[in-house]
């Protein structure tokens, strides 16, 4: 392995460490709190992008599988005594096959009825949380038992799982974009047609993306509940978990590896400090009102994002059309 | 030139068979009992004049439409209504007349979309590398493109392009190859080289069917040639007696 191979494999491990390790150096919660939602976003970003990025559809539903994972955390918490940290995965692999199911819906044709059945699904979802009283508590929301640790431990064990959430989001992310399946996937989003007379089952690949993808917006659902002890439809189905993945996305490149993380430790802070700045009254509006903007600079500026921006100044290229990160040329194979 | 392995049929020999098929869009009537006979190993030939509906023939044999009425089998299956992935599986593979690539990829990369067979297995192999890579440069080598492998698709030349989507449907090993205009838009030259990779290919056992306008080519490589006309089959038969057919010559005169 030459030095420029060892470095691309295992230079992902180094801000890992530091993520690791920051803890022990800043106990201030305001930044744990940070990095942790940040790790979240950066998890969520990843999983939208398999679908939105590589497949190029572009999913409205984010927040109804964080929702969903949401009160599936907090129920089986309240009802069956088991603990978020233990159900978190399973809840994500059911919300997996949700997000199959509704594939199988809106993924079989390649009209623009994805978008549509995502942003519908979201508002059954929240309907359904808001109008199960016997359930949910309605508008009153489910209140979660703390976690009996120390004031000052207590974000440790969130940290730590929404990093792994993050980790474990790159690494599928990194299969996928390396294997068959992830080129069957970029084929669809560059010419759908031309893939299924090549053979690719395009509707099996939407919908096994798509499925895919809606995993880690559900686990980050469950564990946030858990970590605000508290579910509401309000903070449930915050319309923020849909968008800012989204300009995340495209701010740091859509259809890459490194793209959705940068988008996502550059604008959650970002949007974090401003809210900071501002005075509580308007920054809900506000806040919104700055995505919006940063997503119309993004657009107008850098439509193709950060990480193809970089890409297509180095090779002269053309965009995330024109140059993405790809298997190593057929001489670097051994 | 080489020999193409990667383009041997993976599949025993059929023969495709359209019969009466009709279908039209709102009041357009493209095809209006057509029919269309491809014996395995020929290079069968399909003109007619533009509108006449070649294209539509050819989306409604590779399940890219659906056909209103009438049949359409493959080694005696029928495969109407079926998809078209399901129907490559099936050793069909088409190109289209507007050259079709996956332009953002690498030239190699638009070899490995393709799928011979679908199982969940070879889904979540590594995309490159191993037997289909070796494969598929020996496809590029054949074409004489896989000096370009690591190319942007998007920045090869036309007649690049062209030779790319076929190299690439050949990565299906297919039995049929069906053919849009090969040579549409091609210079002189590569028309040529077009025509003898087809040939090529043709002898070491692909079948093919083609759509093409430059006569020509059609008289020199094709037999039988089926002629369309106004969504109807007008004529078929060897060059030589489709040259001579008065009802062929005022299909093209008369319009
Ligand atoms: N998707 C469609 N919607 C509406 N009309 C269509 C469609 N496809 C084909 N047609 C019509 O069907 C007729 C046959 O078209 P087709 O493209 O099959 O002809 P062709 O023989 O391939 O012509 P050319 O030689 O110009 O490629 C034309 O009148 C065309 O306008
Ligand atoms: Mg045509």
């Amino acid at each position: 392995m030459t030095g420029a191979a060892a470095l691309q494999r295992w230079w992902p491990w180094v801000p890992l460490l530091v993520l690791v390790l920051l803890p022990v150096g800043i106990r201030e919660t305001f930044y744990l709190d940070l990095l942790m939602t940040t790790f979240m976003y950066a998890a969520i970003t990843l999983g939208w992008d398999i679908m939105g990025g590589y497949a190029g559809y572009v999913s409205l539903g984010t927040v109804g599988f964080y929702g969903l994972g949401s009160y599936a955390g907090a129920l089986l918490l309240l009802r069956f005594n088991i603990p978020v940290f233990v159900s978190a995965p399973f809840i994500g692999v059911l919300c997996s096959l949700v997000g199959a199911g509704l594939g199988w819906i809106a993924l079989r044709t390649r009209a623009a009825a994805f978008v549509i059945v995502t942003l519908t699904f979201t508002s059954i979802v929240q309907l359904l949380a808001l109008n199960l009283k016997g359930l949910t508590n309605g508008s009153s929301g489910l209140y979660m038992p703390l976690l009996t640790l120390p004031n000052n431990l207590i974000l440790l064990p969130f940290y730590y799982y929404m990093l792994a959430l993050l980790v474990f989001a790159y690494f599928v992310s990194r299969a996928i974009r390396g294997s068959k399946f992830g080129l069957g996937l970029i084929a669809i989003r560059e010419e759908e047609e031309k893939a299924e007379g090549l053979g690719v089952d395009t509707s099996l690949y939407k919908i096994l993306a798509f499925a895919i993808s809606v995993f880690f917006a559900c686990v980050a659902g469950a564990l946030r509940a858990q970590y605000l002890n508290y579910v509401d439809p309000d903070i449930a189905f915050d319309l923020f978990i849909t968008l800012s993945p989204i300009v995340m996305a495209l701010v740091g490149g859509r259809g890459t590896l490194i793209g959705p993380l940068l988008g996502a430790f550059l604008v959650q802070p970002l949007s974090q400090y401003l809210v900071f700045l501002l005075p509580s009254s308007v920054a809900g509006q506000l806040h919104l009102v700055a995505l919006g903007v940063v997503l119309l600079l993004v657009v107008l500026f850098m439509p193709d994002g950060i990480v193809n921006a970089y890409r297509s100044a180095r090779a002269g290229g053309s965009g995330w059309r024109g140059r993405r990160q790809t298997a190593p040329p057929a001489e670097a194979a051994p | 030139m080489t020999r193409a392995d990667g383009a041997a049929p993976a599949l025993p020999a059929g023969t495709l068979e359209a019969r009466d098929v009709y279908r039209s869009f709102g009041g357009v009537t493209a095809l209006a009992g057509c029919s269309l006979r491809v014996e395995p190993g020929t290079i069968t030939g399909l003109i007619g004049p533009n509108g006449s509906g070649k294209t539509t023939l050819f989306n409604c044999i590779t399940g890219f439409y659906q056909v209103d009425q009438g049949q359409v089998t493959f080694g005696g299956v029928p495969i109407q209504g079926r998809r078209p992935n399901e129907i490559v599986h099936m050793g069909v593979v088409r190109t289209f007349q507007v050259t079709r690539i996956f332009r953002g990829m690498s030239v190699l990369e638009n070899m490995i979309v393709p799928l011979r067979q679908q199982t969940l297995k070879t889904l979540f192999r590594p995309a490159i590398g191993g037997h289909e890579q070796e494969r598929a440069e020996h496809l590029l080598e054949f074409f004489g493109i896989v000096q370009l492998r690591t190319h942007l698709a998007g920045s090869l030349s036309f007649g690049q392009q062209k030779l790319l989507e076929l190299a690439s449907a050949l990565m299906v090993g297919p039995k049929l190859v069906m053919l849009d205009e090969p040579a549409g838009g091609l210079n002189p030259i590569m028309i040529e080289r077009m025509a003898g990779y087809i040939h090529e290919l043709n002898q070491q056992g692909t079948t093919f069917c083609i759509v093409e306008h430059n006569m020509d080519l059609v008289m020199q490589f094709c037999d039988p040639v089926f002629v369309l006309h106004r969504g109807q089959t007008i004529a078929s038969g060897p060059p030589s007696i489709i040259r001579e057919d008065p009802l062929v010559l005022d299909a093209y005169l008369g319009d």
